[in-house]
C-alpha cells in the first residue's frame, strides 16, 4: 500500500470514528444512535482493511472486515427492531424519556 | 494394562467427570415441567458421574491427564488426576449422587425442583473441576462457580428473607476470601508466566520470599473463608437455611473442604514461609475450639451440625499446619461421609417433625428407628469413638499434633475433643431420647433410606481404606510425601496405621477426654451451679463471640460499596460513551508515558 493511500485511509478512519463517537455522545434519538454506531463501525472496518494492506496480509484484513459487516448487520437489524418496539410501547424515541421508565 | 491405554482412558474420563453433570444440568432444565422425568434424569446423571469419578481412582497418576491448549494468558486448561484430585472428585460425585437421591423424598411436592436439580448438578461438576484442575485460573473460576451455586441453593426458598440473607452472606464472605486466591494467582502468573500449578510448585523456590509470603497468606485467607474458619466462621451456620440435602452436600461434605484442599495442595510450597504453618495451625485450633463451644449451646439441630462442621474442618486445618497432610485428608474423607450422614439423617428428622428446634423434638428413637440408628453411627464418628471412621482419622491428627505441633495447640484440640463428645451426646439425647409428648411422626421415606444406608455403612468401614489411601497419595504426590514408603499399601498399610494409632499414647488420652466429656453431659445435674456461673460465657458463645459483628461488617461494607457505585451506572448511552472515550484517552496517555520513559 502506498504512503498516500495509507494517509487517506487513516484520515477517513479518524473522521468516521470521530463522527461516530461524537454522535453517540450527543444524540438522544434511538434511530440516530444506531446511525452513529454504524458510522463508527464503518471506521473500524476500514481500519481492518488498511491494516491488512500495510502488514502484507490483505486476505486476513478483508475476511475480518466481512465478518464484522455480517455481525454488524445483525446488530443493526436487532437494534432497529428494538427501536420500533420502543416507539410502539413508549410513544417516543428519546433516550431521556425511556431511561426514566425503569424507576 | 499398558500405559498408553491408561492415558487414553484418563484423557476422556477426566473431562467427562467434569462435564457430565453440567450436561445433566442443561438436560434437567430442558426437561421443563415433567416432574418424574426430571427427577429421573437428575439421578441418572448424578449416578453416572459418581461411577465416572470412582473409575478415575485406579487411574490416578502424578501427570497431567487431559489438556486443552487455549493459548495466551489462559495457557493450557489441564486436568490432573493426582491423589487429592481423584479422591475429592469421588467424594463430591458419590455424596452428590446420594444427596440427589435423598432430595427426591425431601423435596416432594415443592416448587422449583428443576432449578434445584440443575444447580446441584452444576455444583457437582464445578467441584470436580476445582479439585482436578492443574491450572490456577481454572481453580479460581471453579472456586467462584461453587460459591455461586452455594449462594443460589442456600437461597433456594427465595421468598424467605432469612434464606436470602444467609445466601448473600455466604456469597460475600467467601467471595471476599476468593480475592486472596485471585490476587495470589495473578502474582504467580506475573512471576512464572503461566497459571500451571506444577510449574509454580517447581519454581516457587525462586520467588522473592516476601512475595511468596503474600501469596501464602492470600491463599490462607481464601481457604479460611471457604472452609468457614476463624475469623470468617459465621456464614456457615447462617447457610443452614438451605434445604438439608444441600447442607449435607455443599456445606458439610464438599465445598467447605475446598479450603482444606487448597492448603493441602500448596502446603509444600508455603511451609517454608516463616509463620505460615503456625498461622494455619492456629486458625485451625481456634476455629475447632470456638465452634465446639458454640455447638454446645445451640438449640437448632442444623446449627449444631454446622458448628461441628466448622470444628472438624478446624481439625483438618490444624493438621495441615502441623505438617500432617495425609492425616488431614483422611479426616476429610471420614468427615465427608459421616457429616453427610448426620445432615441427611437430620434432614429426615426435620422433614418429619417440621421444626429444626431440638427442644421440641425428643423421643424419636422409637418412631424413627432407622434414622435414629444411622444418626447414632454418625454421632459416634463425630465424637471419635471406636471403631467408626471418625475415631481413626481424628486420633491420627491428634497423634501428629502431639509429636509435630506446639503443645498449647494440642491442649486446645484435646479440650475440643471433649467438647465434641459432650455436644454430640447432648444433640443425640435431645433429638431422640429426651422425654416428649406424643405426636405424629413418620419414618424416613424410601429414597431417603437409599441415601442414608450407604453412608452409614461408609461411616463404619471407610477407615479400612487408610492404607490404600495413603499409598495413593504417596504414589501420585511426590512433592507432598518425599519420604514415601514403597510397600505401604493395601490392607497391610491399614493394619500398620491402625496398630500405630492404637499404641499411640495420644489415642488413650483422647479417649479419656471423650469419656470425660460424655460423663459430664450424663451427670450434668451436679454441675448446674458451675453452669450458672458460666452463663456469661454461654451467652457470648450464643452470640458468636462478636465475630458475627465482624462478618456482618464485611457484608455491610461490600453492600454499601455496591450501592455507592450504583450511581456510576446511569444506564445512559451518552455517559457510557463519554466514559469509554475518557478511558481510551487515559490508556493512550499511560502508554505514551511508559513509552516515553522507555525511550
Amino acid at each position: 500500500m502506498s504512503n498516500d493511500a495509507w494517509t487517506i485511509a487513516m484520515a477517513a478512519v479518524l473522521g468516521l470514528v470521530a463522527i461516530g463517537i461524537y454522535g453517540m455522545l450527543i444524540v438522544r434519538n434511538l434511530i440516530k444512535v444506531v446511525v452513529a454506531l454504524q458510522i463508527f463501525a464503518k471506521g473500524t472496518i476500514l481500519v481492518m482493511v488498511a491494516a491488512g494492506g500495510i502488514s502484507g496480509k490483505p486476505a486476513v484484513g478483508q475476511s475480518l472486515a466481512i465478518t464484522v459487516i455480517v455481525a454488524d448487520t445483525v446488530v443493526t437489524v436487532m437494534a432497529l427492531a428494538l427501536a420500533i418496539q420502543v416507539r410502539r410501547w413508549c410513544g417516543t424515541l428519546d433516550t431521556r424519556v425511556i431511561s426514566r421508565l425503569r424507576r | 494394562m499398558s500405559p498408553g491405554v491408561t492415558g487414553i482412558q484418563v484423557s476422556w474420563l477426566l473431562p467427562l467427570t467434569v462435564f457430565v453433570p453440567w450436561l445433566g444440568a442443561l438436560v434437567v432444565l430442558a426437561a421443563g415441567r415433567a416432574g418424574r422425568l426430571r427427577t429421573g434424569l437428575a439421578i441418572a446423571f448424578a449416578a453416572a458421574d459418581a461411577v465416572l469419578a470412582v473409575l478415575l481412582i485406579p487411574l490416578a497418576s502424578d501427570r497431567v491427564g487431559f489438556s486443552l491448549t487455549i493459548g495466551g494468558v489462559f495457557g493450557e486448561l489441564s486436568l490432573q488426576p493426582d491423589g487429592f484430585g481423584v479422591f475429592l472428585a469421588a467424594v463430591a460425585a458419590v455424596i452428590g449422587g446420594l444427596a440427589v437421591v435423598f432430595s427426591v423424598d425431601y423435596l416432594r411436592g415443592e416448587e422449583g425442583q428443576g432449578r434445584y436439580y440443575a444447580l446441584v448438578l452444576f455444583f457437582i461438576g464445578a467441584m470436580v473441576g476445582l479439585v482436578l484442575s492443574a491450572n490456577l485460573l481454572m481453580v479460581v473460576i471453579f472456586w467462584e462457580i461453587t460459591a455461586l451455586c452455594s449462594w443460589a441453593l442456600i437461597s433456594f426458598n427465595n421468598d424467605d428473607p432469612k434464606a436470602v440473607a444467609g445466601g448473600i452472606k455466604a456469597l460475600i464472605v467467601t467471595g471476599l476470601g476468593g480475592v486472596g486466591l485471585l490476587a495470589g494467582s495473578l502474582a504467580i502468573y506475573a512471576q512464572v508466566g503461566s497459571f500451571d500449578i506444577p510449574t509454580f510448585m517447581a519454581r516457587a523456590n525462586g520467588f522473592p520470599p516476601r512475595l511468596l509470603a503474600w501469596i501464602g497468606f492470600g491463599f490462607l485467607a481464601a481457604a479460611a473463608a471457604k472452609s468457614a474458619q476463624f475469623p470468617f466462621q459465621t456464614w456457615l451456620p447462617d447457610a443452614m437455611e438451605a434445604p438439608t440435602p444441600i447442607s449435607a452436600l455443599i456445606h458439610a461434605a464438599t465445598m467447605v473442604n475446598a479450603g482444606v484442599y487448597l492448603l493441602a495442595r500448596f502446603s509444600p510450597v508455603f511451609s517454608g514461609v516463616p509463620g505460615w504453618s503456625l498461622s494455619v495451625l492456629a486458625v485451625g485450633a481456634v476455629s475447632a475450639f470456638i465452634a465446639a463451644t458454640m455447638a454446645a449451646v445451640a438449640n437448632d439441630l442444623k446449627r449444631v451440625l454446622a458448628w461441628s462442621t466448622v470444628s472438624q474442618l478446624g481439625f483438618m486445618v490444624y493438621a495441615i499446619g502441623a505438617g500432617a497432610v495425609f492425616q488431614s485428608q483422611f479426616h476429610l474423607l471420614s468427615h465427608s461421609v459421616f457429616k453427610a450422614l448426620l445432615f441427611l439423617a437430620a434432614g429426615a428428622v426435620i422433614h418429619s417433625v417440621g421444626t429444626r428446634d431440638m427442644r421440641s423434638m425428643g423421643g424419636l428413637s422409637r418412631k424413627m428407628p432407622l434414622t435414629c440408628a444411622v444418626f447414632i453411627i454418625g454421632s459416634l464418628a463425630l465424637a471419635g469413638i471406636p471403631p467408626v471412621n471418625g475415631f481413626w482419622s481424628k486420633e491420627m491428627i491428634l497423634g501428629a499434633g502431639l509429636t509435630r505441633g506446639p503443645f498449647w495447640a494440642y491442649i486446645i484440640m484435646l479440650v475440643t475433643v471433649g467438647l465434641t463428645a459432650l455436644y454430640t451426646l447432648r444433640c443425640v439425647w435431645m433429638v431422640f431420647f429426651a422425654p416428649a409428648e406424643d405426636r405424629h411422626v413418620h419414618e424416613a421415606g424410601p429414597a431417603m433410606k437409599v441415601a442414608l444406608i450407604p453412608l452409614a455403612i461408609g461411616s463404619l468401614v471407610t477407615w479400612l481404606l487408610a492404607g490404600p489411601f495413603q499409598a495413593l497419595l504417596e504414589r501420585t504426590l511426590p512433592l507432598h510425601f518425599p519420604a514415601a514408603v514403597a510397600d505401604s499399601g493395601g490392607l497391610k498399610g491399614t493394619w500398620a496405621i491402625a496398630s500405630e494409632v492404637l499404641t499411640a499414647p495420644s489415642t488413650w488420652i483422647a479417649l479419656g477426654v471423650v469419656a470425660l466429656g460424655a460423663f459430664l453431659w450424663t451427670v450434668r445435674s451436679p454441675f448446674k451451679g458451675i453452669g450458672a456461673r458460666l452463663r456469661p460465657v454461654r451467652r457470648a458463645a450464643e452470640a458468636g463471640y462478636g465475630f458475627e459483628a465482624i462478618n456482618r461488617g464485611i457484608m455491610r461494607g461490600v453492600q454499601g460499596m455496591g450501592e455507592g457505585l450504583r450511581s456510576t451506572q446511569s444506564g445512559l448511552l451518552n455517559w457510557n460513551v463519554a466514559a469509554i472515550v475518557m478511558a481510551v484517552i487515559a490508556v493512550l496517555c499511560a502508554v505514551w508515558l511508559v513509552a516515553g520513559q522507555g525511550g
